[in-house]
Formats: C-alpha cells, sequence, structure tokens
C-alpha cells in the first residue's frame, strides 16, 4: 500500500501545487483571495474537452484551455478586481465567490449538468515502480508540474521579471517608484496563475475521464488552505505544501480511510499545524505589511 | 525681509512644480503649491508635521492622484504613469525607509536599478559605488532587507534611490528613529552626491540639518509654501527658527 499511496500522493500533490502556486502569485501581488481561480481550473477543463473532441490532440486541448482561462484571468482582474481594489480585501474576496459561482452556473448552461467523459490518451506508458503500476497520465501530470515548478522557482528567483514580481509583490508602490511597470506585472501575474489552474484541469480530468460544472468546488476550498499553510503569498512554501497536502491525504485516506473523508483531512491538516503554528509552516521572514 | 518675496532660481529649473493640488476625500491636503528646483541645486522643504511635505513628494513621484504640473527638464510629467519616472533618473527615497523586506540587501539595490541602461557593467559599477559609499551593506548583501537595523535599513533605501544613477535625488524622511552619528553619515552622502552635480529635493523633521545642508528651503503650512529663501537666511529667519527649529 505504501508504493501506490506515494505514487497518488506525488500526483495530487503536484495538481495541487499547479493551482495553489496561480492562487498564491495572485495573493501575493493584489493581497486578495481569488476564489474564481478555481473557475478557471474547470474552464480549462471544459475548453480541454471540447477541444479534445475536434482535434483528437491531448496537448492542443492543453494549450487551448490553458489560453481560454488566462484571458479570462486578465480580463477579470483589468476589469474587476483592480477597479474594486481600493475598498480593502473582503469585497474583492466575496466579488470572487459570485464570479466563481457565475462561471459554474454557465458551465452548467452551456454543458449540462453531466458528467463529459476525456477518453485522451497521453503519450507516455503506463510503467511499473516497485512492482506497482503508474498510469501515463499520472507521469505526464508529475512531470507537468515538475517543469512548470521548475520553471517558476527560476523565473521568480533568478531574472529581471521575477525581481519586479517580487518587488511588486514587496511593495507595488515603491517598485513603481524604481520603475517597474506594476500594472504589467499584475496583468502577466493573472495570465499566469489562471493558466496553471487550466492545465490543471485539464490533467485532472483526463486523469480521471470527467469533466462536470462543479468539478472546482474541493479544489476551490483546498487551495485556500494550502496557501495559508503555504505562507500566503510565499510562492516555495506553497508548493511545499501542495505537496504534503497531496501526500498526507493520501496516506490518512490509505492507512486510516474509516476515520474521514478524504477531502476533510486537508481542512483537519490545516487545523492541526495551525494550531502550532499559526504563521504557516513556510513563511520566511516576515510578510509584508 | 529674508525669507519674503520670490527667490528665483539661479540655474535653468531641473523640477518645476506649480498649483499642485491633492485632497483626500474632502480634505485638501495640498492647495496649490509651487516650487522649483534648479539643476545641480539642494533644496529642501520644512513644515510642520501634517503639512502636506510627504504628500507633495509622493504627488511628484506619481503616487497619489494631484492635479496641477509638475514639470522635469519642461516636460509635465504629471500624467505619466509612475514608474516611468526612473526613465528620467529620478531616484526616491521614501518615508519610512520601505526596504523590500524579503528581498536581499543585493535583490533590493538591483530593483533600483531596474530602469539603469547599460547592462551588467553598468549594474556593476553602480553597485560598486553603492557598496562603497555604505560597506555595511557591501558585507550584508545577500541578507534579507528584513534583518537590518533601522540604520543599515535607511542605507540601503538610500542606497537604492542611487542605484538609477540618479539625476534628481527625492529624500523624504531620513533621520527618523535614527542614531546622530547614521543621521550624519547619510547628510554627507547627500552633500557628497551634491557636489557631484546630482540635484536634490529634500524632506527631513531634522529642519536644522536640512536647511544647513540644502542651498535653498521652502517652508510649507497645512498645503501651501508660505516662505521660501536661501537656507542661510531661512535659518536666521525668526519665524522659522520660533516655528522649526527651536526645540532642536
Ligand atoms: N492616505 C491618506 N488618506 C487621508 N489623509 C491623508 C493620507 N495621507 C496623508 N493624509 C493627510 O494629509 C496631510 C498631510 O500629510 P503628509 O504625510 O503629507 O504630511 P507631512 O508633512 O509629510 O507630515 P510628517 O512631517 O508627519 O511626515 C495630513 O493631514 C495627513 O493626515
Ligand atoms: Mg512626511
Amino acid at each position: 500500500m505504501f508504493i501506490p499511496s506515494l505514487v497518488n500522493g506525488i500526483t495530487m500533490g503536484s495538481i495541487y501545487a499547479l493551482m495553489a502556486l496561480g492562487l498564491s502569485l495572485v495573493y501575493g501581488i493584489l493581497r486578495i483571495l481569488d476564489v474564481a481561480n478555481a473557475g478557471a481550473y474547470t474552464l480549462g477543463a471544459y475548453v480541454g474537452v471540447t477541444v479534445f473532441r475536434l482535434t483528437g490532440s491531448w496537448w492542443i486541448a492543453l494549450v487551448a484551455g490553458a489560453a481560454v482561462a488566462a484571458s479570462l484571468g486578465f480580463i477579470l482582474q483589468r476589469f474587476f478586481y483592480v477597479p474594486i481594489l481600493a475598498s480593502g480585501p473582503i469585497i474583492p474576496l466575496i466579488a470572487s465567490i459570485g464570479v466563481f459561482t457565475a462561471l459554474e452556473e454557465a458551465y452548467r448552461l452551456i454543458f449540462g449538468p453531466y458528467i463529459i467523459e476525456f477518453p485522451a490518451r497521453v503519450p507516455l506508458p503506463d510503467i511499473h515502480v516497485a512492482g506497482v503500476p503508474v498510469r501515463g497520465v499520472q507521469l505526464l501530470i508529475i512531470l507537468v508540474a515538475v517543469v512548470v515548478l521548475v520553471g517558476t522557482w527560476y523565473v521568480l528567483g533568478h531574472t529581471r521579471m521575477g525581481l519586479a514580481w517580487r518587488a511588486t509583490a514587496q511593495d507595488a508602490e515603491v517598485a513603481q517608484a524604481m520603475g517597474i511597470d506594476a500594472r504589467r506585472v499584475t496583468g502577466w501575474n493573472f495570465l499566469l496563475g489562471y493558466a496553471l489552474a487550466a492545465v490543471a484541469g485539464v490533467l485532472v480530468s483526463i486523469n480521471y475521464d470527467a469533466v462536470y460544472p462543479t468539478m472546482g468546488d474541493m479544489p476551490a476550498y483546498k487551495m485556500l488552505a494550502i496557501i495559508v499553510l503555504g505562507g500566503l503569498g510565499n510562492p516555495l512554501g506553497t508548493i511545499a505544501a501542495s505537496l504534503l497536502i497531496g501526500l498526507v491525504e493520501t496516506f490518512v485516506a490509505a492507512y486510516v480511510g474509516f476515520l474521514l473523508p478524504r477531502d476533510s483531512i486537508a481542512f483537519v491538516a490545516l487545523i492541526i499545524i495551525l494550531l502550532v503554528r499559526p504563521q504557516g509552516i513556510f513563511t520566511r521572514g516576515a510578510v509584508a505589511k | 525681509m529674508p525669507g519674503k518675496g520670490r527667490c528665483p532660481v539661479a540655474t535653468e529649473p531641473l523640477l518645476v512644480v506649480s498649483d499642485l493640488r491633492v485632497s483626500y476625500g474632502r480634505a485638501q491636503v495640498l492647495d496649490g503649491v509651487r516650487l522649483a528646483v534648479g539643476k545641480g541645486e539642494f533644496v529642501t522643504v520644512v513644515g510642520a508635521n501634517g503639512a502636506g511635505k510627504t504628500t507633495l513628494l509622493r504627488a511628484i513621484m506619481g503616487l497619489v492622484p494631484a492635479r496641477g504640473r509638475v514639470q522635469v527638464h519642461g516636460q509635465d510629467i504629471l500624467p505619466w504613469p509612475p514608474h516611468r519616472r526612473a526613465e528620467l533618473r529620478i531616484g526616491y527615497v521614501p518615508e519610512g525607509r520601505r526596504v523590500f523586506a524579503d528581498l536581499t540587501v543585493f535583490e533590493n539595490l538591483q530593483a533600483g536599478a531596474y530602469r539603469l541602461p547599460g547592462g551588467r557593467t553598468a549594474l556593476q559599477a553602480r553597485l560598486d559605488f553603492v557598496y562603497g559609499l555604505f560597506p555595511r551593506l557591501a558585507e550584508r548583501r545577500h541578507q534579507l532587507a528584513a534583518s537590518l537595523s533601522g540604520g543599515e535599513q535607511q542605507m540601503l533605501a538610500v542606497g537604492r534611490a542611487l542605484m538609477i544613477d540618479p539625476v534628481l535625488l527625492i529624500i523624504d524622511e531620513i533621520s527618523m528613529g535614527l542614531a546622530p552619528v547614521v543621521v550624519d553619515q547619510l547628510f554627507r552622502v547627500f552633500g557628497d552626491m551634491h557636489r557631484q552635480g546630482v540635484t536634490i529635493l529634500l524632506v527631513d523633521q531634522n529642519a536644522q540639518k536640512a536647511l544647513a545642508a540644502a542651498d535653498r528651503g521652502y517652508v510649507m503650512e497645512t498645503g501651501r509654501i508660505t516662505m521660501e529663501g536661501p537656507a542661510g537666511e531661512l535659518r536666521n529667519n525668526p519665524a522659522v527658527v520660533e516655528a522649526y527649529l527651536q526645540s532642536l
């Protein structure tokens, strides 16, 4: 049971990491909890499955899902979040819950309330690790997550764009005085954050062969737990927290699954960890005022 | 009478602020401020707490909505987005230091050079310059800014503003809460910059030091300029002495 749980845990953790990273990037810049980000996860899946039916290609589906979701993110921030940002953090939070709900209703109206299959074949073979079968799609999820996460780590830590991002996240006003175009950073941020959620959505729906309007619900709540654990707005902490939650969930479900349904485990873990470390596990230094 | 009337800028003006108005809600915080800073000049604005000095500097930097005109080299920059001011080589030391706490000293300086032309060579030259001025920053270059002492953070805020190789340096309140030696060191740096031809507009609680360092000064009261003149004359002006210099 150990190896299968490990593989499942890492797969789930990779998915969470993709989504939570997007959310964390957005939080880092605008200091809002953007629940609607999970709407991009579902949007990615629907666009993906639609494009897949037209083209039969999983990767065109992935790219299309990411592109459409990125556009949604950009439009939302420019015309929706940025204008209401001055009213404090609570109003954007409530507004984002509203957007999320509206998106789900829109998916239901457009695509119907039932589960749609997503029977894409990925080019990776099913393999065996220590005698345990690992499906190709799981490998793909882990691979994509590794590439995206390493890429993000590199960009944030070692490029001019990453410096602009981190400076803006710390103090957007001073960053602007230094010549950083905070508006542009914010735009890129949402493009990337929504694209990441969509990539996760496409991969998950291939993995479970299912797309449905409310598939974003559980991730929406769970992501909040993860980014809090990761030390709000700290991308690397968020990645670590995602893997941790993916693994804890899977192992607890596998070994003592009779105690709790899988989805509540993330929250139990959150509560326990926050009781011990209220600042989250991966907080480094002071989170900016 | 010294300090009364207009004291024309000696050199060609670099920065001209005219009829600048800022309001927060219904409160008019700047009420038609005008001032000019000549090329190579060191100008200070003194005034009581809440007079609007910080607001004036923030408006010049484009960080608060304002009406009126802010001309640099004769060009009105008020409508520009804030980040474009770095193109004009304006260095800004904000009130309250505001270093990027979770970035290292080096990264803070790198951020200050974000719009510095000339690639790596130019960046390295500026780093060497700033580390030369503040060896403590050089020693701590890989430390997070959050871990620096207050004085070191202020040095970093000044160093960061110097990274753009500024033509105009705008400095808000550096002496707050700092040991006198550190304040003196920073004022010496400003004096050196001034001698090297950098134009400076400085605001500080320590009006005595500010007027001693500056060529010219303005007095600001509740959102208006009420007096201006050569810094030496303002220092001896009884009204100024009574209002801003006595407690020191
Ligand atoms: N964001 C804001 N919202 C509302 N009022 C503000 C804001 N910022 C400043 N003010 C008000 O504007 C006035 C001028 O403030 P400002 O910070 O410019 O003064 P100052 O001269 O820099 O004071 P100090 O010497 O204490 O730094 C004050 O009455 C202040 O309360
Ligand atoms: Mg002030």
